[in-house]
């Protein structure tokens, strides 16, 4: 007996339906997480380790010195964190997974919903586990807001994802997605003052800084971090806009598929 | 169930379907055979709305690919699976996305356990999984949610004996329950126990089609006889059956080596090369 009898759910059914199978993929994707938690584990340990190491220079160079270590390091090796992102699904290309699923009952947004859900977790739960330890080890000041803190932290994975999923979708080997995550990532983040005091660093890098929406993901976590509300809506704005624009490009190019044209 | 005609298909300057036309019923086997490049994966790629043709149509019981989804299975001719994820794992994922609910999806994963040999590895991780036994999985998550149509493409390319036994029976019993089926291969033999009708593609198009023996009738085959003292006898013949017997009765001396060759996937092509050079 056949079991595909053509059945169409109703609203309320359809909706049941989709989540079941948001669901079931968003269970995969975190089994597959959760079987090579190497990467995840090295982008929070290492920060924590520098953390520590570098708070004392942090602390004699620049005024509050200690939350600039913590965010700025936070922000660095959350933007490491896009080659999660790039990665994961840079894999079902590699593994040839993804036409298997794009063939399934699920259609495009459910797809990329289930396959980005468990990674968004796991960068805002890196971002997290590094301001509490931050707070508890380092001696960050709890913060005031604490909603505006995490409404940042949602908002800058929320941004990194987007670029992760940009990048997988147009790389064409997770050699050149390591390249450009690794020297991106650094050079981003350190331009944007994630590593250096910014006004330690000379005029030109202070001016270019802008273009890196590490420089932005900063000012965005120390205002938050320090409780300034309104210092929070110009860099949420920026970061916002880049998350849209690599999103809405990552989308159109993950519902089309890779077809013939990828090299992988 | 599945029709398709005059496909047309490009990448870029390569035409990959040039009026490829194929309809399968409910019930039957096609056999898709052609060489590399004929546009077999082409088509199954237009049919399971993975590409877009830039001709032609296609409508699964009377619906384009893009409202057909979830209702086809595919197998494709690559193995497409998450290498440390469980046996298990990939079939509750493919269940579950084509709606499958608790007891329905533990007996549609028993089902297959069973009838594709899968319970000695149904816990372990594909990545630790031989050729074969993939294969075998690859095609339970296409048959898991029992589709109408199946698309498989080269489902044993590669694979042992045992993983090709069990996939002809479950071809063969699904499609005794009713589903249409697209079998692509480079073995005649597998269709020839499917009882398939054989489609055969050639520079994206389909120029032959009918039953094994329709197909092949009138094809020479060979008939091959070594004698003990190394003396050799070949004969082309359209009855290799009738040949041997006959050469067997009028053979002098003892015979060290007998040789039968039906004609083959090569012979059949090669012939319909000719019929259809211009």
């Amino acid at each position: 007996m056949l079991l595909d009898t053509g059945y169409r759910p109703g609203p309320a059914a359809a909706l049941r339906e989709s989540l079941y199978r948001i669901r079931a993929l968003a269970n995969n994707n975190t089994l597959i997480r959760l079987r090579d938690p190497g990467q995840t584990i090295s982008y929070v340990v290492m920060p924590m380790v520098l953390m520590l190491v570098l708070k004392p220079l942090y602390v004699r160079a620049v005024e509050g010195g200690t939350t600039k270590v913590v965010t700025g390091l936070l922000v660095m090796f959350s933007v490491f964190a896009i080659s999660i992102a790039g990665n994961a699904i840079l894999a079902e290309r590699t593994w040839k997974t993804w036409d298997r699923l794009r063939v399934s009952r699920a259609p495009a947004a459910e797809l990329l919903i289930g396959k980005t859900l468990p990674i968004y977790v796991v960068m805002v739960a890196q971002q997290t586990i590094l301001l509490v330890y931050g707070c508890l080890v380092i001696g960050l000041p709890i913060p005031g807001n604490v909603p505006l803190v995490l409404g940042a932290i949602l908002l800058w994975a929320f941004t990194l994802l987007a670029i992760g999923a940009l990048l997988a979708a147009i790389v064409r080997s997770h050699g050149e997605l390591s390249v450009i995550t690794d020297v991106g990532a650094l050079t981003l983040s350190s331009l944007g003052g994630a590593l250096v005091p910014l006004s330690l660093m000379p005029e030109w890098a202070q001016v270019a800084a802008q273009a890196s929406p590490g420089y932005w993901a900063l000012e965005m976590l120390q205002a938050a971090v320090s409780g300034d509300a309104a210092g929070v809506v110009r860099p949420a704005a920026i970061l916002l806009g880049i998350a849209l624009v690599c999103g809405v490009f990552a989308i159109r190019r993950l519902t089309r598929g890779w077809g013939r044209g990828g090299l992988l | 169930m599945l029709q398709a005609i005059d496909l047309v298909k490009r990448y870029g300057p390569v035409l990959a379907l040039d009026g490829f036309s194929l309809s399968v019923a409910a019930g039957e086997i096609v056999g898709l055979v052609g060489h590399n490049g004929a546009g077999k994966t082409t088509f199954v790629e237009i049919v399971s709305y993975l590409i877009r043709q830039d001709g032609g149509h296609v409508t699964i019981d009377g619906r384009p690919p893009s409202a057909s989804r979830g209702r086809v299975g595919v197998a494709p001719q690559h193995i497409a699976l998450y290498p440390s994820v469980t046996v298990r794992e990939h079939l509750t994922l493919f269940g579950k996305l084509a709606g499958l609910r608790r007891a329905a999806l533990d007996s549609a994963i028993e089902e297959l356990t069973v009838a594709l040999r899968l319970g000695a590895f149904i816990d372990r991780r594909t990545a630790a999984l031989s050729g074969g036994q993939q294969r075998r999985v690859q095609a339970a998550t296409a048959l898991i949610h029992r589709p109408g149509l199946l698309l498989l493409d080269e489902p044993t390319a590669g694979a042992d004996l045992e993983t090709r036994e069990a996939m002809l029976d479950v071809v063969k019993q699904r499609a005794g329950d009713g589903a249409a089926i697209v079998y692509t291969t480079h073995y005649l033999p597998e269709l020839v126990e499917l009882q398939a009708t054989i489609a055969v593609a050639r520079n994206g198009r389909i120029i032959a089609r009918g039953t094994y023996d329709e197909l092949v009738d009138g094809l020479p085959g060979e008939v091959r006889l070594i004698h003990d003292n190394e003396e050799e006898v070949r004969v082309s013949t359209t009855q290799p059956a009738a040949t041997l017997i006959d050469l067997l009765g009028r053979a002098e001396r003892p015979i060290s080596t007998i040789e039968v060759h039906n004609p083959s996937l090569d012979d059949l092509y090669r012939s319909l090369a000719v019929s259809d050079a211009p």
